[in-house]
């Protein structure tokens, strides 16, 4: 039975100079678990949108096709009423918690639908079971909730009205490892445990591979490739250009000749148990401290106002030239240590030396050259009328004349492939421009150590490894960056060092390659390892492991 | 939970006698005396408001002393009450000073600037900054004792729509977010060099004055998204739909409480009608 047709469906925001869709033509049977991929700005939320009547009923815009939902036509009927059988799950956990606690949150979206007292309390109670909470948790504030107990909530929040399809829009995007892998299993649970239609976006194949029934990969408005995951992972070019990366495990697989299709790490490990593999070793060598110091952190510690320790007794150096990633779980003090090596927060204990110097020698004006800090949102630190003023604005603090400033933007802004876009409002720029300009109005003040905070949450895989690659680039030009992540295995691919922070404290510091192999390092710091560690780790394989699938492929070869 | 005046400056009531009242009592005690002032005529009937305002944040357990950190500001405002009595408008009444600050002679006439205070000018005076001081007093009294959940329920009901309901309560949520939004901005402006002990009030006006573009676009996001996912749930700002879930009663101090302000504001009315 179809519980989704849509039909030649275009679509066209009203100021866009673009059509989002394309001419989309979906089915979806009941029952079903569909996953849409795609590169950012595929068009894969305005889609979502489109299946409860958001768009076109609430967003002005250019419409033409046909959707069809659970046989109401989402022209005819108002979104109010199809919200009554298609619930659905946005990316950001914090923006979407209305009510001021857990309880009131679910309440929220079953009052209106006139069911009784006692049946609310048994809807509530019934949703935080499935998502894997209990009552306990009604009477939370959303300050008191972790990210993916609040996405958590936002499920049960969407399940609580017993819907015939579930749309999850990135749910796990915005989340730490933790946070993921708690959202994950209740998604598991949803799919085995009810008798529900789940549409899901998703950038992580890996999930998708596990979950989904079948797949559609978008691209600028086009669903450019449609099947079941062995099918369509199995294009690994095609629609890598699209901007999807299918699993490394699969990718692996596939390119070493493995029988059939691996649906899981393990089921790769399993099938490759099975041959006689030949590895090609090769030596890792700790890191060489032969550069120049840059920046000492000696015993720093640090608590908050209201008395939460977050730094306990932290020892780093940023050496000239080197691309840090700084991870560990939430809470482990990554931004509060990020934040005191940029001098914005000032150690209770200890102390923090820059060329030599210490930090509080340096006014803010000659730190900012040392140091710069990127936010995680680039809309904290955009606050300029023009591209080009927002790169300015460093430089004409310091008074420099008018022809070496423009010198330097204009450089900055070529580097950073904003020049096109200099006379632009930052406002106007898409999320993928204001992440460069951030990065390019830091730049512009060339400082000797880049602290990017957390720039590949929520971004896809083609977008995260450009940032990297940016970064690299930069650290080559003599300065260091230091890289606030969650993804390792973008972490261990272009960093030279990784530091892993628990509790406020450094439990790991040096080479990706074999601080991973640390078994009490991963375990502690909540780290997820790249396939490649696990299959080495299972099989038993000489360390250390590659950390790219064409460095595996041409490490490892395998007979029958 | 905590009251809002908690969430902004960390202070709320602690009588849990007072805080388990009625939240439509809790809502109309401040709210009756506010009304109440705009019948007030002289600083002596004002004065009872203050008693009763008071009394009734000393009842919920709300210290005042946070009105020790906001002296400034009080004081800034009963000045700026005075001044305009003084220096821009003139009262009739018992001359008590008057002296000519300025006096220029033109085609049209004599423009005078003149510091002239009378009797009823400096009733004037004392009047605004009692009443001043009574807003003051009620809106302590509203802001530490109601949580913005009290908020959205107390608007529901007394039959408000949900979507003003919640409104409400995102307006608050809303203003968190603001202020942590403002202090990170600022934070970044201070990461790209800016000292804000060093520089001069003028430039430190613009740089507050540029942190509005991120503040506001942030802001807008964060309705957007909102709105998406109110509607997600077929929520829509006519939505109508009667609290079924959370009906508290009332208790007899609800009543009493309730009999008591309205008296309280049936008598100014009257008083300032008679």
């Amino acid at each position: 039975m179809l519980v989704v047709k849509i039909e030649d469906l275009k679509w066209k925001y009203l100021e866009s100079r673009r059509q989002i869709l394309s001419g989309i033509n979906l089915k979806v049977e009941k029952g079903e678990f569909l996953a849409i991929m795609g590169p950012t700005g595929a068009g894969k939320t305005t889609l979502v949108l489109a299946l409860n009547g958001t768009i076109p009923q609430r967003i002005p815009g250019e419409f033409s096709g046909r959707v069809e939902v659970l046989n109401m036509d989402t022209l005819k009927y108002d979104v109010s009423d199809i919200a009554k059988r298609i619930a659905l799950v946005f990316e950001d956990p914090e923006i979407q918690f209305v009510m001021s606690n857990v309880e009131d949150e679910i309440v929220l979206g079953l009052e209106w639908l006139n069911i009784s007292r006692e049946e609310i309390e048994e809807r509530i109670e019934w949703a935080l079971d499935l998502v894997g909470l209990n009552k306990s948790f009604l009477v939370r504030q959303p300050n008191q909730l972790s990210g993916g107990e609040k996405q958590r909530i936002a499920i049960a929040t969407a399940i609580a009205r017993k819907p015939e399809i579930l749309v999850l829009d990135e749910p796990t995007s915005d989340l730490d490892p933790r946070g993921k892998s708690e959202v994950i299993s209740s998604i598991k649970k949803l799919r085995d445990e009810m008798d529900l239609t789940i549409i899901m976006v998703e950038h992580e194949s890996d999930l998708v591979s596990e979950l989904a029934d079948r797949i559609i990969v978008l691209d600028n408005g086009r669903i450019i490739v449609e099947g079941d995951p062995s099918y369509v992972f199995r294009k690994i070019d095609y629609i890598k250009n699209h901007g999807v990366f299918p699993p490394e495990y699969v990718e692996i697989g596939l390119k070493l000749g493995v029988n059939g299709f691996p649906r899981n790490v393990e089921d790769l490990i399993a099938r490759l148990r099975e041959k006689n593999i030949k590895v090609r070793q090769f030596e890792e060598k700790q890191l060489f401290r032969d550069k120049a110091k840059i920046v000492e952190v000696r015993n720093v510690e640090y608590a908050y106002p209201d008395g939460i320790v977050a730094l306990r007794g932290v020892n780093l150096d940023i050496f000239e030239k080197e691309l840090i990633a700084l991870v560990g779980p939430n809470g482990s003090g990554k931004t509060t240590l990020a934040k005191i090596i940029a001098g914005l927060l000032k150690p209770v204990k200890g102390e923090v030396l820059i060329d030599g110097r210490p930090i509080e020698n340096y006014d803010r004006l000659k730190l900012s050259e040392k140091i710069g800090y990127v936010y995680q949102n680039p809309e904290h630190q955009i606050f300029n009328q023009t591209v080009w003023d927002e790169v300015a604005f460093g430089l004409k603090l310091r008074n420099l004349n008018y022809k070496d400033i423009e010198e330097k933007v204009e450089k900055c802004l070529e580097k950073f492939k904003l020049k096109r876009l200099a006379r632009e409002h930052p406002f106007f720029l898409s999320k993928g421009e204001k992440r460069r300009l951030a990065l390019a109005s830091t730049y512009a003040l060339k400082p000797k150590v880049m602290i990017v905070d957390e720039p590949t949450t929520g971004q896809d895989k083609r977008f995260s490894e450009e940032i990297m690659k940016t970064l690299k680039v930069l650290t080559e030009y003599g300065g260091a960056c230091l890289v606030i992540t969650h993804s390792i295995s973008i972490a261990v691919k272009y960093c030279d060092r990784i530091v892993v922070l628990k509790d406020g404290k450094v439990i790991a510091d040096g080479n990706p390659r074999l601080v991973l192999l640390n078994e009490r390092v991963v375990e502690e710091g909540k780290l997820t390892t790249p396939a490649m560690f696990k299959i080495y780790k299972e099989l038993n394989l000489p360390t250390p492991p590659p950390v790219t699938v064409e460095e595996f492929i041409e490490r490892v070869k395998i007979s029958c | 939970m905590p009251t809002v005046l908690k969430e902004l400056v960390g202070i709320e009531a602690v009588s849990k006698w007072y805080m388990s009242l009625h939240v439509v009592t809790k809502i109309f005690i401040p709210f009756s005396i506010s009304l109440s002032i705009l019948f007030t005529k002289d600083p002596i009937s004002v004065i009872p408001l203050i008693l009763i305002a008071v009394a009734y944040c000393r009842i919920s357990g709300i210290s005042l002393s946070l009105l020790k950190r906001y002296i400034l500001v009080i004081g800034s405002m009963t000045s700026f009450v005075a001044l305009t009595f003084i220096l821009f408008s003139r009262k009739p009444g018992n001359v008590i000073f008057d002296v000519t600050l300025l006096n220029i002679k033109a085609e049209k006439g004599i423009f005078e600037w003149r510091i002239f205070i009378t009797d009823v000018a400096l009733s004037y005076i004392c009047l605004f900054t009692l009443r001043i001081f009574v807003m003051i007093f009620s809106a302590i009294l509203l802001l530490g004792t109601l949580t913005d959940r009290d908020l959205v329920w107390g608007l529901r009901s007394i039959g408000l729509p949900l979507g003003f309901a919640i409104a409400a309560s995102l307006f608050f949520r809303g203003v968190q977010f603001f202020i942590s939004d403002f202090y990170t901005v600022r934070e970044a402006m201070m990461a790209r060099g800016v000292d804000f002990s060093r520089i001069s009030l003028i430039k430190k006006f613009f740089l507050y004055i540029n942190a509005l573009i991120p503040l506001l676009s942030l802001m807008i996001t964060r309705s957007y998204e909102v709105s998406m996912a109110l509607e997600a749930r077929g929520i829509a700002p006519g939505t109508k739909s009667r609290s079924i879930y959370h009906k508290p009663k009332m208790r007899r101090a609800d009543y009493a409480l309730l009999a008591l302000n309205t008296l309280i504001l049936f008598t100014y009315v009257m008083g300032s009608l008679c």
